[in-house]
């Protein structure tokens, strides 16, 4: 594994989100809708790890094909069943990585520059990803935590939903009586970032969406 | 819209897969004659009624299964199993 320090760290999302597709008719904003953003997070760490059932590597990540976990800083995805994707800040998963035992059937793949990932949050997230994507987006179905791969907006894509993950730390715990507003992470093949955030910009525009 | 019960994905939209139609038994390339490759390859049992069939799950945990559908009335029966070989009509 190559050292994150030992590297300039520089990198360019495929993602401009200074032209929105919120031009056009905006539709009745109040204050609550306004907190419906979609944000660029292709700069986080992506590392596709790839185990074969019964190797150790699989019993360190411990979860299973459509869940994902909070751990030392990263979020382990149970993207596909022996696919995991695992996400959070370059030293956090580096330090996750290095851990993994590589014995038996094992693959590590750097995904962060091949795949944008962008994250939608607010009350109404999953009204704008129901526009977009045939799954059920109602908690009980996809609940926090939840993963699954589906297209949206005819893009193949792999969505983590994450209410409490911002950058490596758990959202505080101090207002109980606060709504924490769905959040998820949709990630993409880079080619389709730009038209993708718009796409989803564009099915958002009735809700408030804006971007981060 | 038709609902094919991915094993591993649950419900998911067809378009969400990809059909890869009959699944038939391979026959052993060392021992099959030209006819019976022929038939392998090009045939089609294509009946009104129950059909093995080989699907893929493009946009969702991208694994091949085979499930029985009814082409008549498009209802699935027998759950897949994951990983499960093919196995000519149904
Ligand atoms: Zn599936």
């Amino acid at each position: 594994m190559v050292d994150p320090n030992s590297v300039n760290p520089v990198f360019e999302s495929p993602i401009t989100s200074t032209n929105s597709g919120s031009a056009g008719t905006s539709i009745g904003t109040s204050a609550d809708q306004a907190a419906l953003t979609l944000a660029d997070e292709s700069s986080l760490t992506k590392t596709l790890i790839r185990a074969e059932p019964r190797t150790k590597a699989e019993r360190q990540l411990d979860v299973v094909f459509g869940a994902s976990r909070l751990v030392d800083g990263v979020v382990i995805s149970g993207q596909r069943p022996s696919e995991w994707l695992v996400i959070g800040e370059a030293n956090d998963v580096s330090t996750f990585v290095d851990r993994i035992d590589r014995e038996g059937h094992v693959s590590l793949v750097d995904h962060t520059h091949s795949r944008a990932m962008m994250r939608l949050t607010g009350l109404d997230a999953s009204r704008v990803l129901e526009k977009v994507c045939s799954l059920d987006w109602s908690s009980e179905m996809t609940p926090n935590g939840a993963v699954v791969s589906a297209s949206v907006a005819k893009v193949g894509c792999d969505i983590v939903r994450n209410d409490t993950f911002r950058h490596g730390s758990a959202l505080a715990s101090s207002a109980p009586t606060e709504v924490i507003p769905p959040s998820y992470w949709i990630a993409c093949d880079r080619s389709f970032a730009q038209y993708l955030f718009d796409a989803i910009l564009d099915a958002g525009q009735e809700f408030g969406l804006l971007p981060a | 819209m038709l609902l094919v019960p991915c094993p591993h994905c649950g419900p998911r939209n067809a378009s969400d897969l990809s059909y890869k139609g009959e699944s038939h038994a391979r026959p052993d390339p060392n021992s099959a004659t030209a006819e019976e490759w022929r038939s392998y390859l090009y045939m089609e049992d294509n009946p009104a009624g129950w059909l093995r069939e080989t699907w893929y799950c493009r946009s969702g945990c991208r694994r091949f299964f085979v499930l029985e559908r009814d082409t008549a009335t498009n209802e699935f029966r027998n759950p897949p199993v994951p990983g499960a070989k093919l196995g000519g009509k149904a």
